[in-house]
């Protein structure tokens, strides 16, 4: 039984968004079930996408407000581009990028104040990119579908294009990890100033 | 008044009472999902207890491990008075709307 181990790389994950009081009692649940129910009712692959998916649904839930968030500035963005077109892009670049970057610092701030650990924070900031790409694209299609008269799509194509409106979030990832990683600096020494829970 | 407990919050902390001296975070889980008849994400019955603890409605405290969880301990939770009051509070919200009101069992045909 003690040889039936779910994917490692998961497991670490799942320890990153834990707070330290549940990291073990929580992560020994889901040892538990995947040990005594999972493993042998659905054999080694599928109990190894079944645990995945458990850790996939808690970096979700932790991480969700903050991707919904840098997604709809994404869309937001493109909104103004599509329906109020310019030449100027550097107001509303620099608008985004500061949105963008206070986002992601908060998202990294948050995950390492919640787990005292600073490999959340860049955890943190990965799952807020991989939120907001998947809102970005669904945004820039329904945009799409409701507005694709002559007049915006030569907006669109003076604003850069659709490829750029569906890569910018995945081309942000780098920096977006970083500035995660610096929220959650602050998130460390927040985490050290404030008193503890049981 | 105090806020109203939200029903997958009232299922969680009825699975607590339910299951006693057994009320850990997998045991409440699999309650939580027989009585809801769904599945159910551990980490949202995880996020619960939290938040419930934190709210003051539960306590715990940690067991001995097994091997089975490679000796990580178990969390038992126990409901605090504060959410036995909740619970209370819950049903007569439920009641109170019900009240006076009938529905046949096997709907108006």
């Amino acid at each position: 039984m003690t040889d039936i181990t779910p994917p490692r790389w998961a497991d670490r994950i799942l320890r990153l968004l834990l707070e330290p009081q549940h990291r073990e009692s929580f992560s020994g649940d889901l040892l538990e079930e995947y040990r005594e129910s999972i493993h042998p009712a659905r054999g080694r692959r599928r109990a190894q996408r079944w645990y995945v998916r458990q850790v996939g649904a808690l970096a979700w839930r932790q991480n969700r407000v903050w991707g919904l968030l840098l997604g709809a500035s994404f869309v937001g963005r493109t909104a103004v581009d599509w329906l109020m077109p310019t030449t100027q892009f550097q107001v509303r670049s620099m608008v985004l990028t500061a949105l963008s970057v206070a986002i992601l610092l908060g998202a990294g701030f948050w995950a390492v104040r919640r787990s005292k650990s600073l490999g959340a924070g860049a955890l943190g900031g990965l799952a807020t990119v991989v939120v907001a790409g998947l809102v970005d694209a669904v945004g820039a299609m329904l945009l799409l579908a409701l507005s694709h008269d002559p007049q915006t799509l030569d907006a669109i194509r003076q604003s850069g294009g659709l490829g750029e409106v569906f890569a910018l979030p995945w081309l942000v990832a780098g920096p977006g990890i970083a500035f995660a990683s610096l929220g959650g600096v602050a998130g460390r020494a927040a985490a050290g100033s404030a008193p503890s829970r049981r | 008044m105090a806020k109203v407990l939200g029903a997958f919050e009232q299922a969680v902390l009825l699975a607590v009472l339910r299951l006693g001296n057994e009320a850990y975070g997998r045991a409440i889980s699999r309650e939580v999902q027989i009585r809801l008849e769904r599945q159910i994400a551990s980490g949202a019955v995880h996020a619960t207890l939290v938040r419930l603890e934190r709210k003051g409605l539960l306590t715990s405290h940690l067991g001995p491990g097994t091997v089975v969880r490679a000796g990580r301990p178990r969390r038992y939770y126990t409901l605090d008075p504060a959410g036995h009051r909740a619970l209370e509070a819950a049903r007569t919200a439920v009641d109170t709307l019900w009240r006076g009101f009938e529905v046949p069992a096997e709907g108006r045909t």
